[in-house]
């Protein structure tokens, strides 16, 4: 069949650096290394080719790859390039069946980029989709698995050629558990790519049009930029989300722990918020904002830090004393809001005693 | 052709006990679940070097991990099956025989089980010669040959294919999965032609441990000495006899480390001899003065039945002869020194041959 596939340029990666590191709540990887070097690759005359969820037929075999580890690390240790193509090589080898089409797990930071960047360099179209429509710290945080993806196999791969494919796990969490050991080892960055997929499974369970919703987000925030309007507001509007703080970061205690970038970030109150205080945690990703103490938003929600003044997203690993933040709470899709997504996703899983609330959509505080 | 059924398993167990040098793990486990591959499936064909084509296909397998946590942890029983299949089924070919990874220890059975369950011979040699800790110290890795691909599983349903940049990350690796898995695993590893297991194996090390069985066996029946039957055999020389006074033992980065301390008796009154273990005895210092060290294979047996006690169970109050015995030959070139000598171990001693 002919697939209605939309082609990405140089602006639209651009965007795309923008809009997906908002969505990474803090992380998914250094967007900016994620841009440079999909835009290397386009410059080299590559093709990035977007794909629609619906478009992908039943018997598609659809690949999700990105990169794996902390944040902290992935911005000095400079990739090889090829990791998570050799890891959906070495998935797909395990399967048995050849990969038609690559996706992203989570459309947060460089994890956006890393399908595109396969993509171009195997010639396989990325769908339009993710499995979070935000960032999440671990493998086994995503739609695919929530909804049944069975655990292998997986496989990860690093800069110095070793490749470990995991053709048998106990569950996810044990994926989850073995890749992140392996991970370490490898100098904790890596390539990664979940068991594959058929397209009828993807189609039903990804969240849809996250590339493009991202995309346009960092149009937005640019437009706003370029017409001296607030890009924190546009935002916003393009996320039907909720100011949550405005502020001084104040304090950071961030540290390497099990390979994650942990820890928690302080912010005092400006503004309307002066007086108050707002405490973010994080563990890679921003996981819960607590306004004095109080939790007023939790994952699977989304807890997004911008600049102040330009909007631009300011993710965990450059996270530091005295930037002037608005912190966003943005609602997360509602294939994240089922029981069994928040058994895997919610305050629990993340170890605090807390119930989920639903941010109020559009509302205000 | 001779094979190999579960009333000489004891034999070969307690040889190999004798080259595992302490480690290799208990070989109890091994041979009991040895025992009932075979009485399920039938004898092993034991074939030589010498009998392999230079087209077949062999896989060596073993467990892995730490001998403290093996004594504990029983397997599933199919483990090491499954990830011989495993690799099997990655190569996309049909591997021809099985052989022993290490002499030494639980790996000196473990190989039985696959042979009797698939049916498939098992070659009379092995990597070492002996038993070393660590994947990258066999003798295939002097050979230029690689450890992978490499197939890993645990008693849980969790496996891998492991394929690495050399040796040292493959052991690297390997035993981080090992460790998630907690602290042992079954592997398959070292895919090699027939032409490549007879330029880089230790001949007849399967035999030998069945040799030195038989002796230390024949002797006890006999009232004569067990330790001066497994001299006769082995070579080497009677290094210290006395009473463990001190053992200090850890599980660490999934090995077992620590240090015997043995008080001399009889001819040794008045010495100390102490041994420094790392799954396996790797140094033995006579009043802090080394007397033998790695490659050479370093024994503690029971003074009186010649029982070889290894790192996990030994303990105070053992009376103990401890022996040192050469090693294969290509361990002492220096290419196989730079591998398994004390300096690879992070002594800083020159190796010198008993």
């Amino acid at each position: 069949m002919t697939r209605n596939v939309r082609t990405l340029t140089l602006e639209d990666i651009r965007a795309l650096e923008i809009g997906a590191a908002i969505l990474g709540t803090g992380g998914g990887g250094n967007p900016y290394i994620g841009r440079l070097r999909t835009e290397q690759l386009l410059k080299a005359g590559a093709t990035l080719s977007l794909l629609p969820l619906e478009c992908l037929d039943d018997d598609d075999l659809v690949a999700s790859v990105g990169g794996i580890g902390a944040p902290v690390v992935g911005i000095e240790k400079i990739e090889r390039g090829d990791e998570c193509l050799r890891a959906m090589r070495a998935a797909e080898r395990a399967t048995g069946g050849r990969v038609t089409a690559l996706i992203s797990s989570e459309i947060g930071g460089a994890n956006s980029m890393e399908p595109l960047i396969t993509g171009a360099q195997s010639g396989l179209p990325v769908v339009d989709g993710d499995g979070m429509g935000r960032a999440f710290p671990e493998l086994q945080m995503c739609t695919y698995f929530i909804y049944g993806l069975k655990p292998s196999p997986g496989a990860v791969a690093d800069e110095k050629g070793n490749e470990v494919v995991f053709t048998g796990a106990r569950d996810m969490f044990w994926l989850e558990r073995l890749s992140r050991a392996v991970t370490v080892d490898m100098g904790a960055t890596a390539g990664y790519c979940l068991p594959p997929m058929d397209g009828a499974f993807v189609r039903r369970v990804a969240v849809p049009g996250t590339v493009t919703q991202a995309i346009d987000l960092g149009y937005a925030v640019q437009d706003a930029r370029r017409r001296k309007r607030n890009p924190v507001q546009a935002i916003l509007d393009a996320c039907d989300g909720v100011l949550l703080f405005e502020g001084k970061v104040v304090d950071v205690d961030r540290r390497l722990a099990r390979g994650f970038a942990v820890g928690r970030a302080t912010l005092q109150g400006l503004g309307g918020d002066s007086g108050a205080t707002l405490a973010i945690d994080l563990q890679n990703e921003n996981l819960i904002a607590l306004r004095d103490g109080i939790p007023i938003a939790t994952v699977p929600d989304l807890i997004c830090m911008v600049d102040l003044e330009s909007g631009q997203p300011i993710t965990t690993e450059i996270l530091r004393y005295g930037l002037r933040a608005a912190v966003l709470g943005l609602p997360c899709h509602p294939l994240l809001r089922t029981p069994e997504a928040l058994a895997v996703i919610g305050p629990r899983a993340f170890g605090y005693d807390l119930e989920y609330r639903p941010l109020a959509n559009g509302g205000t505080r | 052709m001779r094979t190999i059924g579960p009333e000489q398993l004891d034999d070969l167990a307690l040889g190999a006990a004798v080259l595992g040098t302490g480690g290799g793990g208990d070989p109890h486990i091994g041979k009991l679940t040895a025992a009932a591959a075979m009485r399920a499936h039938g004898p092993v064909r034991l074939i030589t070097l010498d009998d392999l084509g230079d087209d077949d296909l062999v896989v060596p397998a073993a467990m892995m991990g730490a001998p403290t946590v093996m004594l504990e942890k029983l397997p599933r029983g199919d483990e090491i099956v499954n990830a011989f299949t495993g690799l099997q089924a990655y190569l996309g070919r049909t591997v021809t025989a099985v052989a022993p990874i290490e002499a030494g220890g639980l790996n000196s059975t473990t190989p039985f089980i696959v042979a009797a369950t698939l049916g498939l011979p098992l070659v009379d040699a092995d990597g070492m010669g002996r038993a070393f800790p660590e994947l990258q110290m066999v003798t295939p890795t002097l050979h230029g040959m690689a450890a992978t691909p490499m197939a890993i599983g645990d008693e849980k349903g969790n496996s891998a294919i492991i394929n690495t940049c050399d040796n040292v990350w493959t052991e690297r690796i390997a035993r981080t999965i090992t460790i998630q898995m907690g602290g042992v695993a079954f592997v398959a590893l070292y895919p090699m032609s027939g032409a490549q297991a007879r330029a880089s194996l230790v001949p007849g090390t399967v035999s030998l441990a069945l040799q030195l069985g038989v002796a230390i066996r024949e002797a006890r029946r006999a009232k004569r000495s067990p330790i001066d039957a497994v001299l006769a055999i082995a070579g080497g020389r009677r290094l210290f006899g006395g009473k463990i006074v001190d053992v200090r033992r850890r599980t660490e980065r999934g090995f077992a480390r620590g240090e015997a301390a043995i008080r001399g008796t009889g001819e040794d009154e008045g010495h100390d001899l102490q041994i420094r273990f790392q799954n396996e005895n790797l140094i033995a210092l006579l009043d802090g003065v080394p007397v033998a060290t790695v490659p050479d294979l370093i024994t503690v047996l029971d003074a009186e039945s010649g029982e070889p006690i290894t790192t996990e169970t030994l303990r105070y109050g053992f009376r103990v002869v401890v022996i040192g015995m050469p090693c294969a030959a290509a361990w002492r070139e220096a290419e196989g020194l730079a591998l398994v000598g004390p300096r690879a171990f992070g002594y800083d001693l020159e190796y010198r041959p008993l």
